[in-house]
């Protein structure tokens, strides 16, 4: 193939040298990416391809939907818990359950908590190594990054004594020759632009980070009596409120209360005075490496979240922005019905499934998935040993949904441009703040580097909304309202014979939801479209190319031995794969006749 | 590089922990895995002589459950753990290398730790389609895992997934997900089911291999008898409630506000063996019956297919039909029992046609 | 064909030898277990489904009540007199007469015992007009009771007891004896199920071990409630 363009806009040329990275790392799941270089090593195609398949909505199949939480919660252990809180909307909305004020809070605290730990550790955990160089760290100056720690934060683990016993015991590590998680790491590589002094404040802070993101999630333990997979209920919360009654102590009282208001205290001063001073710093660095936009500019999407009063997810209620840009045009903000079956559709042409004939998309109401695992003629290797993915052909277990025709991009970043475009100040402000901070355009948030500052920014949002509920949630219970549940339509006598439902919500890696029909109180089909399969989508019919493929695209590699370029880009979308390979048929029965060519 | 044949103490001691909060760490580990203080001196002395061992953790069809329960453990802390007692030479959830050069850390430590390393396993592979729902490096993740497997000392299946087969592999396991010792034989495998494990459960397994260099005491299903002795029902801090006859009815009732047992709410306690009423979650914060929920029974193998989780009784499908042993069971007994009348009613026909005749025979 | 060579041809006690009205079949220690083991299982039956089903929740102080405990603790008295019951039923079987090892076995390989099975299936059908005179169980009763109760009781020792040490905990001489058993179920909501749909399978035994006795009472040619209490099995046609 010669240079080809796709209708989204992109060029894409597959003549220069193929470079394989598969596993991709610090990620959920297992996803493979194939790059072609020019000879200047720019990056002129992209091909990704979700490796893993599980099929839990075939399984949720006749399933009781008071259960289906559980199961779809599975789908995903780093976003735990989203899975669950929009499966529960989908079974309420279909069965029209409403649910009490205080669970609306309690729900939109677990969900902003999600929030604020994925993002965090995210950003230290899965991101932060594109960015810090680890070994440059030994060779920093202690005072020095003592200084640099104390000009940006307030942080009090800032001394040049700290700094200098972590250089010692990084040094020591490194020494014994043993380097575990950091053994063969891209150290040294050019594209690492921080003085040693912010990468040694860098490793400090993702120490710092991972001991700290275990104390976030006690408020999933307080509510949701555990983390990872906290529990969700049908109709409200599962947890009762009981402040100062007979037997107070077994439920959600002063303390637990106390508790929860303590740990987000403490969580709004280290994503005040770590997460985001060390966001804009490291940020400073790369002011120039603005890349990776894909997509961004052109077609975002959002289904708005974190409803603000209980059972009323209309956009004016939700406090995270919904609706779709396309063709970049900011001014227009194209709303979302995701029971319009003209709107979203999924696509397997270039998915390792097949759909029957005659059919060329799907509306997830009536999604079906048969797997059909074929590679395409020009794949190299064997069935069990591919050394390089074919793209003309079917090349991932992702489907390929599209908006209306239209590939879009969802997450932290699309959420934070429809904000701005809508004019919203709480979103607006905050970007220009930091655009202003950092000295740069409006387009520079079209980039890797925007996307990972948008997350900072969301995180840093959501822990004050996480305030915001706490206290809503205290006042309510003060006001004498202690309700948690709602059990007029707990038991499935109560229930209509057939009917189906829709549950949205922002998952930390964007806009997800879960498509439910119940008959005779049973799981007739379910069918979940979540984040990563719309940013890793394959191409459609047409030839769109999904955001991770546009992304990549035109990012120059210093060294395509050394893919720290396109990890890093990657991994700015947070993607999680076990999430995004899920599929329904329509008869389940079929799934596990596979026919092994 | 230097061939590393440094202790685990002699790598605290240079990371610059004193002699002091080292026996600390070794008494206060002893009290978590409810050993005696005469096992802090055991656990100091393995440490200081016993060399740190490399681990591989691999990942099949899972959700990273396990690996963010692992980074929530509080004592030790997870960052102790990777910096100081092990040498996670390989995940591929946090390592930094990616592609060539993961698989290279992986390679490496196979060869020059044969049989001396670790193999960590989360999620399980699936058999269907040739291996192939689950891909690393273009190949089957079972293949991979098996030859990974046949270098080990030993396997440690981390998780549901890698030890019954959990969610994927409930009905009607689309991808033939099997558990982990399905395909690995000829190795020692410890089980440390949950969906996911306590963090603190995850760590002391590994803490107890790293210092005593062998297994933990296994129980009949290969679980470490140290946490998965008891079920959840013996040790649940509502069980006076049980005992009692003190039972939530229905969500949000005034006995769940006050704490009662969620036995009738379909709480799977009473046939789950966990640490989460003893360890609890999160540092000790909660788990789930403490915030009102019953809990799923996630450590029990096949725990997805036994009907609502809100069900007392287990749902059985003998013959097709579907139902709890009560319904079955009830249905079967009434048939017997208007079996049994109509065949007292066709007797005592027979008995009066008979004597009838008898008596005209008489007459 | 007279009763006297029925009874012949079964080789069935000694009746054809010098004819007499009774015989006595059940010996007193026999006896005493089978009305134990019926109480027993009676209280088991209805113990073991309130352990599954408990009575409605009561209010106040966990204190004040101990509603599921006593009920457990009546479920696991009455079990371990079943259990050790049984013990001792096997000690009898050893010790006592000729009937009192009928339900332990079945002559799996003796032509004439099927054919007397499907004689009494064909009583019980109505197809035949007269039962045959028996000493002990008849061949369908000995089935039934071999499968129906000495198997099932087997199983419900084994299922409780593997139960019970769930609650003793490993190493207890319960988890030493009935553990390996339970382990053989997998999720131990498999063990409690089995163990739950076994006592409904000893309900309907019971049903049809009740009705039939009171039929046979009345309808065949020997004595059955009474033979129970008394031990003396009577013939009504003198076995003739």
């Amino acid at each position: 193939m010669a240079t080809i363009s796709t209708p989204n806009g992109f060029k894409l040329d597959n003549s220069g040298r193929r470079v394989v990275v598969d596993p991709v790392t610090r990620i959920e799941g297992h996803l493979r990416v194939e790059v072609n270089v020019d000879p200047k090593n720019v990056i002129q195609n992209a091909v990704s391809s979700g490796t893993m398949w599980r099929g839990i909505e075939v399984i949720l199949k006749g399933r009781d939907p008071r259960d289906a939480w559980a199961f779809t919660e599975r789908i995903c252990g780093v976003c735990t818990g989203t899975h669950a809180l929009t499966s529960v909307r989908a079974v309420e909305n279909a069965l029209k359950i409403k649910i009490p004020e205080n669970a609306n809070s309690i729900r939109n605290i677990m969900q902003l908590t999600l929030q604020v730990h994925d993002h965090l550790v995210h950003f230290y955990h899965l991101h932060a190594l594109d960015w810090v160089d680890v070994i440059s760290a030994l060779k920093a100056d202690p005072k020095a990054t003592s200084a640099l720690a104390q000009s940006i934060s307030p942080w009090p683990m800032s001394s040049p004594g700290y700094f200098r016993d972590l250089q010692m015991r990084l040094t020591r590590f490194v020494e014994s020759g043993q380097l575990g998680l950091f053994k063969n790491g891209y150290w040294g590589h050019p594209a690492y632009k921080l003085p040693p002094e912010a990468n040694l404040m860098a490793v400090a802070h993702y120490l710092e980070a991972l001991d700290f993101q275990r104390e976030i999630v006690k408020i999933h333990a307080i509510y949701g009596g555990k983390n990872p997979h906290p529990n969700w209920l049908v109709g409200g919360v599962p947890c009762a409120i009981n402040v100062d009654g007979t037997g107070a102590v077994g439920a959600v009282n002063m303390e637990r209360l106390d508790y929860v208001t303590h740990v987000i205290n403490r969580t709004v001063d280290f994503i005040d005075q770590v997460y985001v001073p060390d966001l804009l710093a490291i940020a400073s660095f790369y002011k120039d490496w603005l890349y990776g936009g894909g997509l961004s500019s052109q077609s975002v999407m959002a289904y708005g979240d974190i409803p603000d009063r209980a059972n009323d997810m209309s956009p004016a209620n939700l406090m995270l922005p919904s609706g779709v840009i396309i063709n970049g045009d900011l001014g227009r903000v194209h709303e979302v019905d995701l029971s319009d079956p003209q709107q979203i559709r999924e696509f397997v042409d270039h998915s390792w499934y097949k759909y029957p004939n005659g059919m060329e998309s799907l509306h997830p109401y009536e999604g079906i998935t048969d797997p059909d695992f074929r590679l395409g003629p020009a794949t190299k290797g064997s069935k069990t040993d591919i050394e390089q993915l074919d793209e003309s052909a079917k090349y991932s277990f992702i489907k390929a949904p599209r908006w209306r025709g239209h590939a879009v991009e969802v997450g932290p970043l699309a959420r934070w441009i429809i904000g701005y475009a809508q004019n919203k100040p709480e979103f607006k402000e905050p970007v220009e703040a930091t655009l202003k901070k950092l000295d740069l355009p409006v387009p520079a948030l079209f980039s890797t580097l925007g996307r990972t500052a948008a997350r900072a920014l969301e995180c840093q949002w959501a822990v004050y909304k996480l305030r915001y509920f706490q206290n809503k949630l205290m006042a309510n219970i003060r006001s004498g309202d202690i309700a948690t549940a709602n059990t007029e339509k707990w038991e499935p006598s109560s229930w209509p014979k057939d009917v189906k439902g829709v549950g949205f919500s922002e998952a930390p890696r964007g806009a997800l939801a879960h498509w439910v029909h119940i008959q005779d109180g049973k799981i007739g089909n379910y069918q979940a479209v979540v984040p990563t399969t719309w940013n890793g989508s394959p191409r459609d019919p047409k030839g769109n190319i999904g955001a991770f493929e546009a992304a990549l695209l035109n990012t120059p590699m210093a060294d395509p031995a050394q893919p720290l370029e396109i990890l890093r880009t990657l991994h700015s979308f947070d993607p999680c794969l076990a999430c995004s390979t899920h599929v329904m048929s329509e008869d389940g029965q079929e799934m596990t006749a596979v026919t092994v060519r | 590089m230097p061939e590393p044949q440094e202790t685990f103490y002699d790598v605290i001691r240079r990371q610059g922990i004193t002699r002091r909060s080292f026996m600390k760490f070794c008494s206060l580990t002893a009290a978590s895995m409810g050993l005696g203080p005469t096992f802090a001196a055991r656990i100091a002395h393995a440490m200081e002589t016993k060399p740190r061992i490399p681990v591989l953790w691999m990942h099949g069809l899972e959700c990273t459950c396990c690996s963010e329960s692992f980074i929530r453990s509080a004592h030790p802390l997870v960052k102790d753990v990777i910096l100081s007692m092990i040498s996670l030479d390989y995940d591929d959830t946090l390592m930094a290398a990616a592609g060539h050069q993961a698989e290279a850390c992986l390679e490496e430590t196979r060869r020059k730790y044969k049989g001396h390393y670790l193999l960590a396993v989360e999620g399980n592979p699936p058999l269907n389609e040739d291996g192939m729902y689950c891909i690393t490096a273009g190949k089957p993740f079972v293949n991979t895992l098996r030859e990974v497997a046949a270098d080990a000392q030993a396997v440690i299946a981390w998780g549901t997934c890698a030890s019954w087969g959990c969610v994927q592999a409930a009905r009607p396991n689309p991808t033939q997900a099997v558990p982990i010792d399905k395909v690995i034989f000829d190795k020692p495998i410890v089980k440390v089911p949950g969906c996911p494990p306590i963090a603190e459960v995850m760590t002391a397994v590994i803490t107890y291999l790293v210092t005593f260099g062998e297994l933990p005491a296994l129980d009949r299903q290969r679980r470490p008898k140290m946490f998965y002795s008891q079920r959840i029902h013996d040790k649940c801090y509502r069980r006076a409630h049980f005992d009692a006859g003190q039972f939530v009815e229905s969500w949000d009732d005034e006995a769940a506000r006050e704490g009662f047992c969620l036995y009738k709410m379909g709480c799977k306690g009473p046939t789950t063996y966990n640490a989460c009423s003893t360890v609890r979650w999160n540092n000790g914060v909660s788990y789930p019956i403490q915030s009102g929920h019953p809990c799923l029974g996630c450590a029990e193998d096949d725990f997805w297919d036994k009907g609502s989780f809100y069900d007392r009784l287990t749902t059985i499908q003998p013959l097709g039909i579907e139902g709890t042993a009560n319904e079955i069971g009830g249905y079967a007994a009434a048939g017997v029992g208007g079996a049994v009348v109509a065949h007292a009613a066709i007797s005592a026909i027979k008995r009066a046609r008979k004597s009838d005749d008898d008596d005209r025979k008489q007459d | 064909m007279t009763s006297q060579a029925e009874t012949t041809a079964e080789g069935l006690g000694s009746a054809h030898t010098i004819p007499r009205r009774s015989v006595y079949v059940y010996e007193a220690p026999l006896r005493l277990w089978h009305w134990v083991n019926a109480a027993c299982i009676v209280v088991l039956a209805v113990t073991g489904y309130l352990i599954a089903s408990p009575p409605p929740s009561v209010m106040g102080q966990a204190s004040d009540h101990f509603i599921m405990g006593d009920i457990r603790f009546v479920h696991f008295a009455a079990a371990y007199i079943f259990g050790i019951g049984f013990l001792g039923r096997i000690y009898w079987a050893i010790v006592g007469n000729e009937h009192a090892r009928q339900i332990f076995y079945v002559p799996f390989w003796s032509r004439s015992y099927w054919g007397g099975v499907a004689h009494e299936i064909g009583w019980y059908l109505f197809l035949k007009k007269k039962p045959r005179v028996y000493v002990g169980h008849n061949p369908l009763a000995h089935l039934a009771m071999f499968f129906l109760y000495t198997v099932m009781a087997v199983f419900m020792i084994m299922t409780g007891g593997a139960m019970y040490a769930e609650g003793t905990g490993l190493g207890s001489w319960q988890d030493r004896v009935f553990g390996w058993f339970g382990a053989l179920f997998g999720n131990p909501q498999n063990l409690h199920t089995w163990h739950h749909m076994g006592m409904w399978v000893i309900v309907i035994f019971v049903i049809i071990h009740v009705y039939v006795a009171i039929r046979e009472d009345i309808m065949s040619r020997q004595s059955m409630v009474s033979t129970m209490i008394s031990g003396e099995r009577m013939f009504k046609d003198g076995g003739q």
